[in-house]
């Protein structure tokens, strides 16, 4: 095929044109718009889940009625309801209004009135024991009702302790606690919160390329029909080789579709960069940002299966728009390929919890499945360098094969024109054309 | 020296698009393709330009195949007209130059002169789908030139223009002559062909008919055509009695016959004079192409070309 010699700078300039027009078109200014929104937006998801836990707190109001309480009694029951944090910012699931001596009626009032969630009397009984009386609508099995139950235990025994004359301050004292596995090793070797995060990222990156895939291989076949639909197309093949066109119809819409993932990301980031100090600026406090198991290896071979996948289904998808003479049908012609890509993604995904198993080890050198799977195999951390070299260089053996497959098709499909394409007709005419 | 078409075959499924055409096209001429719908022409031009291959056969170039020789060889005017609906004319038609090798500035140039010359130069910067229909094959024209080819293939350039912008067009015709092209370009209009070509070819069902000089395919058959106006005698009655004449049409003015083969047309005009008429008009001709096209093409088979009789209704 002599297109070799000459692909540039023909593809080239296609691929510019494609570029430029796929760029300016209506919808790709309004999609790129609308999904940076949407991502910028997912990014915030955790602040606003702490906004609105910030906002939930349980404002309980105690009145003390009881003489001789201890003196670090609100200190304690304050501790227990919201832990010992030393930050003065930090979010408290409770409020505590500590009334000693106060007017039992007026707090009831209060409380039916929403002012308090909670009102707590305490007293003492003819044992002089400590008498709580907890009145609430909040659930009695629910959460706060227990944890303020958990922290009267606390007040009850201090109370109980400190009458028959033990130092508090020596119930005080800090005490050893060590969590062990079974065997006794001091560490867990099952780290369960790398092993969500590492799952939740191949998962992350094989819908990456899955979605590049489905939506602007789309394009590139989109485009093919656009060209033979208005009939641009017998211009274009009397200035153009179908290998040129096809190489240019895959970089510039490729490059658009990169565009678009580009600018999204960098909403993505701006986002999660942006999440510290909104949650800053909202809720006083800092929050951090962790990027779990996303290592440089990985990223390498995310971009490698990206590029190498993109490249191959693109070129299919060309090779299948070509047999199409309008957008409409697009979607039809289109649908063989939507299986495999199908196929693959679903694999990868059981192939995810099955990572060591022969099938999926298979399947990740198999080039149309290579792209998910073996990126899965890479971020689970379970390959070898040399077979994720053999998983490449099938996958480009299997673009080379599919650039001449793709160009014949292409060269007979763009001239048939009509409302269906059999297959057969088109082996036929790619057998005898250029 | 010559476009040569050796012997092209193509067969589509159970069509056979081109059966052994050959043809010569000489450098710097205009000639003209002439066939029925689906007689073959668009294929061959097709075939020329390399977009097909055909299942046999040669086409060369001033002795290189096409195959191996490049692009920019060839202008083209596709029968199918498209333009980039949402590119300007300037964009698209510089992107058109830039992909046969033209430099990007010398195409800007190029394309504004282009533009200049049809008088559109203020369309440069509207889309491609804001432009009429004429203009848009204006710009289809000028897609085609750009690069200066040696040899234009126009595939019925004609086709839906005005007459103002068809008489443009037969100018910018005669410029790309001028310039020493070639040009070939099918049409089924005959009087252009009349009025433009040097050289046709007929084609009909894959088949070249009868090619050659517009002269000599106007002289093939051998027959002359004459035209006779008689003072006082509309009618002529005894045209048709002379041996070897054959009345073709009787207008208004004039009766026109045929004289066959090996007979002198002067044969009527000595018969006229002898019978002592006077004589208004005598006009000796060749059949015109239209003759030929229909004498020939209709000749192989009529049934496909013409309405089917009308269904009787009980």
């Amino acid at each position: 095929m002599k297109g070799w010699r000459t692909l540039f700078p023909n593809a080239w300039y296609v691929a510019v044109r494609e570029y430029r027009s796929r760029c300016r078109s209506r919808s790709f200014v309004i999609g790129t718009i609308l999904l940076a929104a949407i991502s910028f937006a997912a990014t915030q998801i955790p602040v606003l889940i702490d906004i609105s836990v910030s906002t939930s707190e349980t404002r309980v109001a105690v009145v003390v009625q009881a003489s001789d309480m201890p003196s670090d009694s609100l200190a304690l029951f304050d501790a227990t309801l919201n832990g010992q944090s030393t930050d003065p910012n930090a979010h408290k699931d409770f409020a505590i209004s500590w009334l000693p001596g106060g007017d039992a009626t007026a707090a009831q009032t209060d409380l039916e009135r929403g002012k308090y969630d909670v009102l707590l009397i305490v007293d003492r009984d003819a044992a002089s024991d400590l008498r709580f009386t907890l009145r609430t609508d909040s659930p009695r099995d629910g959460r706060p009702v227990q944890t303020i139950t958990n922290a009267l235990v606390s007040l009850e025994i201090e109370d109980r302790l400190s009458r028959s004359g033990t130092s508090t301050a020596a119930l005080r004292a800090p005490f050893s606690l060590t969590v062990a596995s079974v065997t006794g090793t001091s560490e867990q070797t099952n780290n369960l919160s790398s092993e969500i995060s590492t799952g939740l990222l191949s998962t992350g990156l094989i819908v990456l390329i899955f979605m590049a895939i489905v939506t602007y291989g789309v394009w590139v076949a989109m485009s093919v029909a656009e060209e033979k639909g208005s009939r641009v197309m017998e211009l274009m093949l009397n200035a153009t080789t179908p290998l040129q066109m096809l190489t240019g119809k895959m970089l510039g819409n490729g490059g658009a579709g990169m565009t678009q993932y580009g600018l999204i990301l960098v909403a993505v980031i701006v986002g999660l960069v942006a999440q510290g100090p909104i949650h800053k600026a909202v809720l006083g406090s800092d929050a951090g940002t962790q990027f779990g198991g996303l290592s440089p290896a990985v990223l390498a071979a995310f971009v490698v299966l990206f590029v190498l996948g993109f490249t191959l289904y693109s070129l299919l998808y060309a090779a299948l728009g070509s047999l199409v003479s309008r957008q409409e049908d697009v979607q039809s012609a289109t649908s063989p390929l939507m299986v495999l890509i199908m196929l693959g993604y679903f694999m990868s995904v059981f192939g995810l919890q099955a990572i060591d198993e022969t099938w999926v080890k298979v399947a990740s050198f198999v080039p149309f499945f290579s792209p998910y799977l073996m990126l899965a195999r890479v971020s689970a951390g379970h390959v070898e360098p040399w077979e994720f070299g053999l998983a490449v260089l099938l996958l480009l053996a299997a673009i080379v094969v599919a650039l001449f497959v793709a160009a014949r098709i292409y060269s007979a499909g763009v001239l048939l024109y009509g409302q269906r394409v059999s297959l057969a007709q088109v082996l036929r005419a790619a057998r005898v054309s250029r | 020296m010559s476009l040569l078409i050796d012997s092209v075959s193509k067969r589509f499924g159970d069509v056979q698009a081109l059966d052994a055409i050959s043809l010569q096209i000489e450098p710097g001429e205009v000639f003209g393709f002439l066939g029925a719908n689906g007689a073959g022409k668009t294929t061959a031009m097709r075939i020329v330009l390399d977009i097909l291959r055909p299942d046999s056969g040669t086409i060369t170039w001033n002795g290189t195949l096409n195959t191996e020789l490049p692009r920019e060889t060839w202008g083209y005017l596709p029968e199918e007209r498209g333009l980039y609906a949402k590119m300007t004319v300037l964009e698209q038609l510089v992107f058109f130059a830039k992909l046969h090798g033209v430099k990007p500035r010398a195409a800007e140039r190029e394309t504004r002169e282009w533009l200049e010359r049809f008088r559109i130069p203020e369309y440069a910067d509207r889309r491609a789908e804001q432009l009429s229909k004429g203009n848009q094959q204006k710009i289809q024209f000028i897609a085609a030139i750009l690069h200066d080819p040696l040899v234009l293939l126009m595939d019925e350039p004609f086709t839906g223009l005005d007459p103002v912008n068809a008489a443009l067009l037969k100018e910018a015709f005669q410029e790309m002559k001028d310039r020493g092209k070639t040009l070939v370009f099918s049409t089924h209009q005959m009087e252009t062909v009349e009025e433009l070509c040097e050289s046709i070819a007929i084609l009909d069902r894959g088949r070249v008919v009868v090619g050659g000089s517009v002269r000599d395919v106007r002289r093939s058959t051998g027959r002359q055509m004459v035209r006779v106006a008689v003072q006082g005698d509309p009618e002529i009655a005894w045209l048709g009695t002379l041996d070897g004449v054959h009345v073709t049409r009787r207008g208004q003015d004039y009766v026109e016959a045929e004289v066959a083969p090996g007979h002198d047309p002067g044969s009527v005009l000595r018969a006229a004079l002898s019978r002592g008429c006077e004589i208004r008009h005598f006009e000796m001709a060749d059949p015109s192409l239209e003759q030929i096209f229909i004498e020939r093409v209709g000749q192989i088979d009529m049934s496909e070309r013409t309405l089917a009789p009308k269904a009787a209704h009980a």
